[in-house]
């Protein structure tokens, strides 16, 4: 569905993409893990058209990926940034509304905010609050729920979790699973490489803009090599 | 008494003008984060554009008014193209878009030096002198007309906003221009469609400016109270903007009336500094972490 190849990305002068590879298919959870500033929120960046790669191949449904945001979008991508970046100045329907700017078919539109709200309760009942007043776990639902309103196929989650309570850590990884169900292919960036693992089909560790690793999720979970460096010596840490 | 409303209409009539002007301001900050100071030189060619349309190719006021506006809405699109865009492709800091723009606006003003020249130049005269009175208080022609467009310029910019699709996503990019981009915004369009507003309503008050002075090349510089008025309001928030302007521009002249008109302009900028040390963020301004 989605295919990277040999992409080298250049951010703030430094060169933090040296050569990366992956592919996404349809209907997998593939997850990226790795330590901070190894380049996994620039991959998703670019991946979206914020930032323009120096060299490689970008593509989705066998056709070149554009290179402008809002294209990528049309195109079938959506992204849950990192922090969310909920309008803060809206009301939490506007913010679903938002979501679905390019489309038109009303139908369509009512149908996915039916499912929004079926996923995420909660912000039906906050429908006219503005999305400033939300907490971060509702927040995150409601980034969740604006990605899912533009229809795209391929959701790229950069951090989910970061920042959140730890129960409600567990209802997002859940919230992923249920997202999968309803027909999405999800490319996840986290740090909590246990639960990421955990949801994943497949996963990549990304090293200082290089790929080091790939492969079926848990497998790569039980290598204790990756246990060392990435999910800590007590595996129940999960942190 | 008689003279305190006269002087009150006089103030709301050029405080709306001064609004105009201001939300020009206020929306590029909203989007772009940085002041945009080229705005004063679309004002006053926007006063030549009307001046020239009326005298040089005859046009009636109305028509004239029309073509100053579009002329300063494609002029306002024409600079953030040429003076702002590549540094937003660039991702550049804010100061650079300052430098720019205030480049911009002294590229302007000594093009119309060069090639206009530097005389002041008086608009014909559309409306008779004679004021209209209401109930003992005489208000003048030119005043109501001013005060009446920009009112409905600003209900119509006010609609806009709040009622179409495009004004939600000036509103999100407003908040969050990655934001809005990832929503499938085209945010180089968003960018342009805010120049354009900004550039019809400098188009419009800049022909009200003409008429109420004369036309010169550093009228800008007299814009830059409307920028005040922003300020004083809170950059980037509209309601702000035009509230901030109909306070300053009534002020100035109760100033100018009870006092001399020689301190008028001394309240202005005592009012931004004021504010700067006690209010940073404006009447109504977002709280913001870079003002530039």
């Amino acid at each position: 569905m989605l295919t990277v190849t040999d992409l080298h990305v250049s951010y703030g002068g430094i060169r933090a993409l040296k050569g990366v590879s992956l592919t996404v298919n349809q209907g997998e959870i593939v997850t990226i893990i790795g330590a901070n500033g190894a380049g996994k929120s620039t991959l998703l960046n670019t991946i979206s058209g914020f930032l323009k790669p120096i060299a490689g191949e970008l593509r989705y449904r066998d056709k070149v990926l554009p290179r402008k945001p809002d294209r990528v979008v049309k195109a079938g991508i959506c992204h849950v940034p990192e922090g969310r970046l909920v309008f803060a100045n809206l009301s939490v329907e506007d913010n679903l509304l938002m979501g679905a700017y390019l489309r038109h078919d009303r139908d369509g539109m009512a149908a996915d905010m039916e499912k929004v709200f079926t996923l995420f309760p909660r912000l039906k009942e906050r429908l006219a609050q503005s999305a400033g007043t939300l907490s971060g776990g509702e927040q995150q639902m409601l980034a969740m729920g604006r990605a899912l309103m533009t229809n795209g196929d391929l959701v790229l989650m950069d951090e989910p979790s970061l920042g959140l309570a730890p129960l409600l850590v567990q209802t997002v990884f859940d919230i992923i699973r249920e997202i999968r169900a309803l027909g999405k292919t999800i490319l996840l960036v986290e740090q909590n490489a246990y639960k990421a693992l955990d949801v994943a089909d497949r996963a990549y560790i990304l090293e200082q803009g290089h790929i080091v690793r790939e492969g079926a999720a848990a497998a790569i979970k039980a290598d204790p090599a990756v246990r060392a460096a990435y999910l800590g010596t007590d595996s129940k840490a999960g942190g | 008494m008689t003279q305190f409303f006269q002087q009150l209409i006089n103030g709301l009539s050029i405080g709306s003008v001064y609004a105009m002007m201001a939300v020009g301001y206020s929306l590029v900050y909203s989007i772009m984060n940085f002041s945009n100071f080229a705005h004063g030189g679309v004002i006053m060619l926007g006063a030549y554009f009307g001046f020239f349309s009326m005298t040089l190719i005859k046009l009636p006021f109305a028509a004239a008014f029309g073509l100053a506006a579009v002329g300063t809405a494609a002029l306002a699109v024409l600079i953030e193209r040429i003076a702002y865009k590549p540094l937003r492709d660039r991702k550049a800091p804010f100061l650079y878009f300052i430098i720019s723009a205030m480049g911009a606006s002294i590229f302007l003003e000594n093009i119309v030096i060069a090639t206009i020249g530097p005389t002041f130049r008086t608009y014909p005269q559309v409306f008779s002198r004679t004021p209209i009175s209401i109930g003992g208080l005489s208000i003048g022609r030119l005043d109501l007309i001013m005060f009446g467009v920009s009112a409905l310029c600003l209900v119509a910019l006010v609609l806009f906003i709040e009622r179409t699709k495009t004004g939600k996503a000036i509103r999100a990019a407003s908040y969050n221009m990655k934001a809005a981009a990832l929503m499938g915004v085209d945010t180089d369009r968003v960018v342009m469609t805010v120049f354009a507003i900004g550039g019809l309503l400098a188009g419009v008050a800049g022909v009200f400016f003409g008429m109420k002075y004369t036309v010169y090349p550093q009228i800008g510089n007299i814009t830059l109270k409307s920028f005040v008025a922003a300020v004083f309001g809170g950059l980037g928030s509209l309601p702000g903007a035009v509230l901030g302007s109909v306070i300053l521009g009534t002020l100035e002249t109760f100033v100018a009336g009870y006092l001399s008109s020689q301190f008028r302009d001394l309240i202005a900028f005592v009012i931004l500094i004021g504010v700067l040390v006690f209010r940073p963020t404006g009447i109504m301004g977002k709280p913001s972490e870079d003002k530039a």
